[in-house]
């Protein structure tokens, strides 16, 4: 079964991504959102840890964060509410790292 | 398709509002909200005394307003509710507190709730972070 | 059937109530003859390390609930042997036996499960 991990917290704070990428499954996707999408800054260190990962199609970021936050998403697709909410039905479950 | 929403954030976290704008896009996207569960620090924007300034977002109002209209089962966890001082008037009550913040639409109950909820909806989306 | 549901603990435990109210979620269910599964990961794992005495803060105990868990039906009980093997904690240390798992056994069991509850 497959999953959409969804992540909220700026990976500079805590470990959250770290684990995430380590539980991610070959077919799962990842949902940045929130200070998460800090991840996609061009230059920085978790940006290197997701190419590494070869997450092409299975990489998100909320639009509306990536807008307030002056990112532009390159490696993620950005994706609005009615997106998300396809996302969450398109993969088996949802897990929010609360 | 059924939703089970459960929010983790207080109303001034970046997530709780986008709990609400998830919640407003499933439905306009046909699908239905079969509970909303407030629990850990989520209870907080069950609260009816939250005053948010003037020209900011009050996500509590907003939440209130939306499970109201759309006449949604929106669950604030007892006891997660009781150590954060949300309580309804008959927890105010019962503990002799001088107020109660919790009217309707809300309704306080436990965790099973949150299972009952997971076991009938389609997805469960939790919301918290940043 | 009911759907199986796997709680991540990633809290340590005695930095307010996250860690009981995970905790609390696994209980609940196992109440409910739920299917249940914990995992404990990343600063999660503090909560499993033996001989702790939170009562000099004035807090209870979370071991005695985490044992209680088997009682609750919740017997599938699983620790991230990388958050372990970081925090320089081995399986002799544990409070409450987990069975340790690899990052491929860990994407095994979240893909196994119908929902999950990371907090």
């Amino acid at each position: 079964m497959t999953t959409l991990h969804v992540i909220a917290h700026s990976p500079f704070a805590d470990n959250r991504l770290a684990s995430c990428l380590r539980l991610l499954g070959i077919e799962d996707a990842l949902l940045l959102c929130g200070d998460a999408v800090y991840a996609l800054r061009p230059g920085s260190e978790p940006l290197r840890d997701l190419q590494a990962m070869n997450l092409e199609g299975r990489l998100f970021a909320l639009k509306e964060d990536l807008q307030a936050r002056a990112i532009d998403g390159g490696l993620a697709k950005a994706v609005d509410y009615p997106a998300f909410v396809e996302l969450s039905l398109h993969h088996d479950k949802v897990n929010s790292w609360l | 398709m059924k939703f089970a929403i459960a929010v983790f954030s207080p109303p001034h976290a970046p997530s709780s509002r986008r709990a609400l704008r998830f919640a407003e896009a499933a439905l306009a996207g046909g699908h239905e909200i079969s509970r909303l569960f407030f629990y850990q620090d989520g209870v907080h924007s069950a609260s009816a005394n939250v005053v948010a300034p003037q020209d900011e977002l009050d996500v509590a109002a907003r939440w209130r307003a939306f499970i109201s209209e759309q006449g949604l089962d929106a669950v604030v966890c007892i006891a997660a509710a009781l150590r954060r001082g949300v309580l309804d008037d008959e927890e105010s009550r019962r503990y002799q507190r001088p107020a109660a913040n919790l009217p309707a639409p809300w309704a306080l109950s436990g965790l099973g709730q949150l299972h009952e909820a997971a076991q009938l909806a389609d997805r469960l989306v939790c919301f918290g972070g940043d | 059937m009911a759907r199986s549901l796997l709680i991540i603990s990633r809290q340590a435990p005695w930095k307010g109530p996250s860690a009981r109210e995970a905790l609390d979620i696994a209980l609940a269910g196992g109440a409910f003859d739920l299917p249940l599964g914990m995992l404990f990961l990343d600063d999660g794992v503090f909560q499993l390390q033996a001989e702790q005495q939170p009562a000099v803060l004035e807090q209870k105990n979370l071991a005695a609930n985490l044992q209680a868990l088997p009682m609750f039906g919740v017997d599938e009980l699983f620790v991230c042997a990388h958050s372990l093997a970081a925090r320089g904690l081995d399986l002799c240390h544990l409070a409450l036996p987990a069975e340790p798992l690899d990052a491929p056994a860990l994407r095994a069991l979240i893909a196994r499960f119908d929902e999950v509850i990371t907090l």
